[in-house]
């Protein structure tokens, strides 16, 4: 069933100079997945935020000054060579978190989990959160969670699915009507669907008429400069974080702002100016 | 034989021997890991049938279709409604977090009064039989016009219902708080006479000239706003914002032009100067001009030159110039009105100015500019049934044009002219400048009555509060306002039965003028608020019901305009910031935080930055280059002429050098630990001054001062 | 030498003394330590493997009996109340609403049960609160649609021959747990002879192995 079909690669790409910053996808994620909140939330290392929107600026003095935004859900790395081996999946050793690969999501088993949080120190990402209480909602506020995705409990990580809940009832959906096919309006996730400026794209990567994999055009041979790096978009303007360590992310990221794509990774001296005019692979051009 | 040491080891190991091959080792450790995975206090939501019902949210004044999610009727997400007129599907994280709303641990849970200053519950009956006897008194001695009314807003048929209570009880005043339309209207009254407002085509404009209006910050119809903005780029139509610090609307502009803090009324009179000189103005449109358009033409030449208004701006000559040419020479061009939000302390010379920009622009009533529209007329209520005491006190002059302008009244009466105070959706203990003065007015008058969701600032200073649903619990009709191109009338449907002992307000003000008696509850014969809701909306309650909203207008309103360039002639006075510290308080308004009514969810207060909140500490942005001594991060004494507050320093190079920035809407002080003792409120650092031609506050900011704590 | 080690040794010397059991004549000693051990062996052994597991599990009554053959006589399948919904979802067992369908507050027949169905759910419109024998734990989604509609499976492969029933027997639910016996395995043998005997992660993985070539991903079936 799952090898005998063509394998989906769910990805996503964010338009940085749409993105407002106004946090409606960080909220819609929350009350999708039934994600608590507590008295303070003011310190951003224990607050759950499976989507969480970064502040970018130029650092130029005023008024030079320019700010942007960046969404950040997990970003379902493929690993090195896009093989599955997900810097997260590398290390569990619990196997509560693995990389599917008919659909290329990194999933998070809460009730497997231990909460040893290696996960935690090997995502380049910070997409990880570790659950140090219990979720505790105000009286009668947990009339409103869902059942589509199980609360969690003290002493598990929990992190960003690609509402893989609605997969599920996607597929159902296919299922029941006798069909094979999940159409691309039926698998969105809830910070796409939410999110006013229509910055977010999420579709199927592989998929040729899916509008994520018009605007990223990945490109499906390794990188000639890294042969880790797979799937690099060969959109000018489109780049994926931390680009050049081959953790192949699905999330993609659009702008029209050099700043902004240089945001993207780190770069030493003049290293900027060598890479910022190669999209997808010179053999591929 | 004797049973000895030994026969008992025999036992034990047999015992142990005899469990360890029997499968109860092995299967507790499984049941005890299983019992570790999911503990039972984990709450586990039930399963059903998914179902969406529609509805309209009326948290801000968007009016946006939304769409519930609900398993086997319980709701469990709130999402857009698409297609909808408004947002066609887009949402806001307030609006997504409606549900929190319902079950807020400060939601008031049923009626309650003040004894000795602590509240009790109360049954409905007693409360409705309380007020009323406490306002009867007011008839009785032939004063009905000492009860006044504060309410959120205007429109609609619930505040339609406290005008038709107050009318029919006898009292001009009724005020509503100073929300972004009743601005517009105000601005509309003021340049094209009565029962207009304005709305702005800003999905078709191609060049917007903001004057601080926060397009993606919250002004207007939010998510309307933000999804125009979504598409600009490809619609090749240009945004210049002009406002003193680097919002977020300013940096997704294609120009941001930092201004001095409170003169956007004089750039406005400067650009118009620009374009009377440079004959750039409509001269088609200008035929509909009237009152003193000679006068204003040579007023603006004389006053407004523009280095004296590049002096005043800290904007170049020569930028003010280009600008307002650019802005001319546009095919659909709309200049925008509304600091932030667009609501709270604004000013009407202001808005005025930045509007008859867009009537010498011409673009006024054409696709992609500016709409003078009618005010929606779809509500008819009966006429009120009034006595002589009703007609001799609605008779009477109104005490006051706005809330803080009737505050000072009472202020400075030795006995407070307003008897008994209804207070329904509004906040002003909290949501206007200076709070502790509008508390120590209501503290003079003798019985208020607050009709709320929420245990809040101004709930908490009440005698009585009578609790109302939530949008979620409740029927209405919900006008679209705030600048909005099109008008749209949505039905706010209940997605829930009420979680607390809760009527919708529409029943709370048929009840009270039903126990008044008399020839009140004549003015009210409804059997119950949806009754009326039916009747009053009569002309369009078929489709409203049918298909959740009607659309009253959205092609260009028909006809031409008057304008009248009177008040602007008279030049009338910038209101300046008070005090004469070194740097300026401004308010900032962060989509994130709602600045009025509700307080912010825990969702929303969630996501608030670690540089606007850390833990209850509140941050102050500040331009490192006028910095000083402070560092970043680092704690400081905020002072105003209205008070000093300890706050953190956040440098932020996108706020002008002399510029602190605080963020609106925290440092609440009600009942929910989760919104509640963070931050501070930067409404009580800033005196109200009142506009002298419009009664409104207009204090923006403050002067202030900041040094290291 | 410490105090603790002088008592220690004069406590042995006391016993050894005392004792019968070091007597090198007397062996009865041991022998009643092993039949001890045997009689205690045998108690443990055998309550671990007969008591535990009633022990383990307590039983509990269906709020009241549900004739599952007579039901099928009338409606003649499964899918009349347990069907999928449109959006393909499962819709488990039938809420009183759909009850309606067939039956009133007024018994058709004139069981017991079908009297306190009408008189305590029907006519007070609530909800009857059925023990549910296959229900897993939350964090697991499982999906009738794939298993019927894409694997084209019957009800019974997976829940065995339960419209044969006429009663409805005790739900067992696991004291440590709070979960179904039914899920976590009837037989403490581990013997498993039909596939409702037991339905843990390992029994769907050995079952998706067989038939798909795939144990499945983490995500196909938890949530």
């Amino acid at each position: 069933m799952i090898h005998d079909k063509k394998a989906h690669k769910y990805g996503m790409v964010i338009d940085l100079d749409k993105c407002t910053g106004c946090g409606t996808c960080a909220v819609s994620c929350m009350s999708e997945n039934n994600v608590p909140f507590k008295e303070d939330e003011s310190d951003k290392k224990d607050s759950i935020t499976w989507m969480r929107v970064y502040r970018l600026t130029n650092n130029k003095p005023f008024p030079d000054t320019e700010v942007a935004f960046l969404p950040r859900p997990c970003q379902h790395c493929g690993g090195k060579g896009d093989h599955g081996h997900s810097p997260c999946v590398s290390v569990c050793p619990a196997t509560a978190t693995d990389y599917g690969y008919d659909t290329g999501i990194v999933s998070q088993i809460y009730t497997r989990c231990f909460g040893c949080r290696y996960c935690m120190a090997a995502c380049p990402y910070h997409a990880r959160y570790f659950n140090w209480w219990d979720p505790v909602w105000p009286e009668g506020m947990e009339k409103y969670l869902s059942p589509n995705v199980s609360p969690r409990m003290r002493g598990v990580v929990e992190k960003c699915s690609f509402c893989y809940h609605r997969y599920q009832l996607a597929r159902e959906k296919a299922y029941a009507s006798g069909s094979d096919e999940i159409p691309e309006a039926d698998y969105q996730t809830a910070c796409t669907t939410a999110c006013p400026a229509g910055a977010i794209v999420f579709g199927d990567l592989n998929n040729p008429s899916h509008k994520v994999h018009q605007i990223v055009k990945p490109d499906p041979h390794p990188d000639p400069l890294n042969p880790d790096v797979v799937g690099k978009s060969r959109n000018p303007k489109v780049f994926r974080l931390l680009e050049r360590l081959g953790t192949n992310p699905k999330v993609y990221y659009m702008s029209e702002r050099e700043w902004v794509r240089k945001l993207g990774d780190h770069y030493l001296d003049g290293e900027w100016d060598k890479v910022k005019n190669v999209y997808g692979s010179a053999s591929h051009e | 034989m004797k049973v000895d040491r030994r026969s008992f080891l025999g036992l034990g190991i047999g015992a142990v021997a005899g469990i360890a091959i029997s499968p109860v080792g092995a299967k507790l450790t499984d049941d005890f890991s299983i019992w570790t995975q999911n503990w039972p206090w984990t709450p586990v939501p039930p399963d059903g049938e998914v179902s969406y019902d529609r509805t309209v949210c009326h948290l801000c004044p968007g009016a946006c279709g939304i769409s519930v999610r609900k398993i086997d009727g319980r709701p469990v997400k709130i999402e857009g409604l698409d297609p909808y007129p408004v947002n066609n599907g887009g949402v806001c994280l307030h609006g997504i977090a409606g549900l929190q709303y319902l079950y807020d641990p400060s939601r008031v849970k049923s009626p309650m009064k003040k004894v000795n200053n602590r509240f009790v519950p109360i049954s409905w009956d007693d409360a409705f039989t309380m007020v009323a006897a406490r306002l009867g008194e007011l008839r009785n001695d032939q004063n009905p016009e000492t009860l006044a009314c504060i309410s959120g807003s205007d429109q609609g048929s619930v505040p339609g219902l406290f005008k038709h209570f107050m009318a029919a009880f006898g009292s001009p005043n009724y005020l509503t708080m100073p929300d972004l339309e009743s601005w517009l209207i105000r601005t509309a009254k003021t340049l094209h006479g009565d029962a207009y407002t304005l709305g702005f085509d800003i999905d078709h404009s191609d060049f917007i000239l903001s004057f601080g209006a926060g397009l993606i910050d919250g002004w207007g119809s939010p998510v309307a706003c933000i999804q125009a903005m979504g598409t600009r780029r490809q619609r090749e139509s240009t945004l210049v914002q002009i406002e003193p610090r680097l919002s977020n609307t300013a940096a997704s502009a294609d120009r941001w032009i930092p201004i001095n803090p409170g003169t956007e009324a004089d750039l406005a009179m400067g650009m118009c100067a620009v374009l009377l000189k440079e004959n750039l103005f409509d001269p088609g449109f200008a035929q509909g001009f009237s009152g003193g358009f000679m006068r204003f033409t040579a007023m603006v030449q004389k006053e407004y030159p523009l280095d004296k208004v590049a002096g005043i701006t800290g904007i170049s000559a020569s930028d003010i110039q280009k600008t307002a040419v650019a802005f001319a020479k546009a095919k659909m061009p709309v200049a925008l009105p509304g600091k932030g939000r667009g609501e709270g302390a604004q000013n009407l010379k202001e808005f005025a100015a930045i509007h008859t920009l867009n009537c010498l622009s011409g673009n006024v009533n054409k696709q992609g500019g500016t709409f003078v529209k009618p005010l929606p007329k779809y509500l008819n209520f009966p006429d009120p049934v009034q006595d002589t005491v009703a007609l001799k006190g609605a008779g009477s002059a109104p005490l006051a044009g706005s809330v803080q302008e009737l505050v000072t009244r009472i202020d400075k009466s030795g006995e407070s002219p307003v008897k008994a105070l209804l207070v329904y959706n509004a906040n002003p203990c909290f949501a206007l400048n200076d709070p502790s003065r509008i508390r120590a007015a209501f503290e003079k008058i003798p019985f208020k009555v607050c009709v709320t969701s929420f245990m809040d600032e101004t709930a908490m200073a009440s005698d009585v509060i009578l609790p109302v649903s939530t949008f979620m619990e409740r029927m209405e009709d919900v006008p679209s306002k705030a600048g909005l191109a099109a008008t749209v009338v949505g039905l706010s449907k209940p997605m829930v039965k009420p979680v607390f002992n809760t009527r919708s307000p529409g029943d709370v003000v048929i009840g009270i003028a039903r126990a008044l008696g008399g020839d009140m509850a004549k003015s009210f014969a409804w059997n119950s608020y949806d009754a009326c809701l039916e009747q009053v909306t009569a002309r369009i309650w078929g489709p409203l019901v049918r298909k959740g909203h009607v659309v009253l207008s959205k092609n260009l309103p028909a006809g031409s305009v008057k304008t009248d360039f009177g008040f602007l002639a008279e030049n009338p006075e910038t209101v300046k910031p008070a005090g004469a510290l070194e740097f300026t308080l401004i308010p900032i308004d962060n989509f994130r935080v709602p600045p009025t009514v509700p307080a912010p969810s825990p969702f929303a207060i969630k996501i608030v930055s670690d540089r606007i909140l850390k833990g209850t500490d509140m941050f102050v942005e500040i331009n490192p280059q006028s910095a000083k001594n402070l560092k970043d991060g680092g704690f400081a004494t905020l002072t105003t002429p209205a008070g000093s507050v300890p706050v953190r320093v956040h440098f932020n190079d996108g706020i002008m050098p002399g510029v602190i920035g605080m963020v609106k809407g925290l440092g609440h002080t009600l009942d929910n630990r989760y919104v509640s003792g963070k931050g501070v409120n930067v409404n009580t650092l800033i005196s109200p001054k009142i506009e002298p031609d419009s009664g409104m506050d207009a204090a923006f900011c403050i002067k202030a001062g900041i040094s290291k704590a | 030498m410490s105090e603790i080690e002088n008592k220690t040794e004069h406590g042995s010397m006391d016993g050894a003394t005392a004792g019968t059991a070091g007597d090198p004549k007397n062996d009865t000693g041991l022998g009643l330590g092993v039949i001890f051990f045997i009689v205690a062996f045998l108690i443990c052994f055998l309550s671990g493997w007969l008591l535990f597991p009633k022990l383990l599990y307590s039983k509990h009554e269906q709020p009241f009996n549900f004739d599952h053959v007579l039901h099928v006589e009338e409606t003649g399948d499964c899918e009349s109340c347990h069907y999928l919904r449109e959006d393909g979802t499962f819709s488990g067992i039938p809420k009183t609403e759909s009850c309606l369908d067939c039956h009133t507050d007024e018994p058709m027949g004139d069981t017991k049960d079908e009297a306190i169905f009408a008189a305590e759910y029907v006519a007070k419109e609530q909800e009857v609160p059925w023990y549910v024998y296959a229900r897993q734990p939350d964090c697991v989604f499982f999906s009738h649609a794939a298993h019927i509609n894409a694997a084209g499976m019957d009800c019974k492969s997976c829940h065995g021959p339960i419209e044969e029933t006429r009663t409805s027997r005790h739900y067992e639910e696991n004291r440590l747990t709070g979960y179904s016996r039914d899920i976590w395995g009837k037989n403490i043998w581990g013997i498993k002879k039909n596939p409702w005997d037991r339905m843990k992660m390992n029994d769907c993985a050995v079952c998706h192995e067989k038939e798909t070539g795939h144990k499945g991903y983490c995500f196909q079936c938890h949530k």
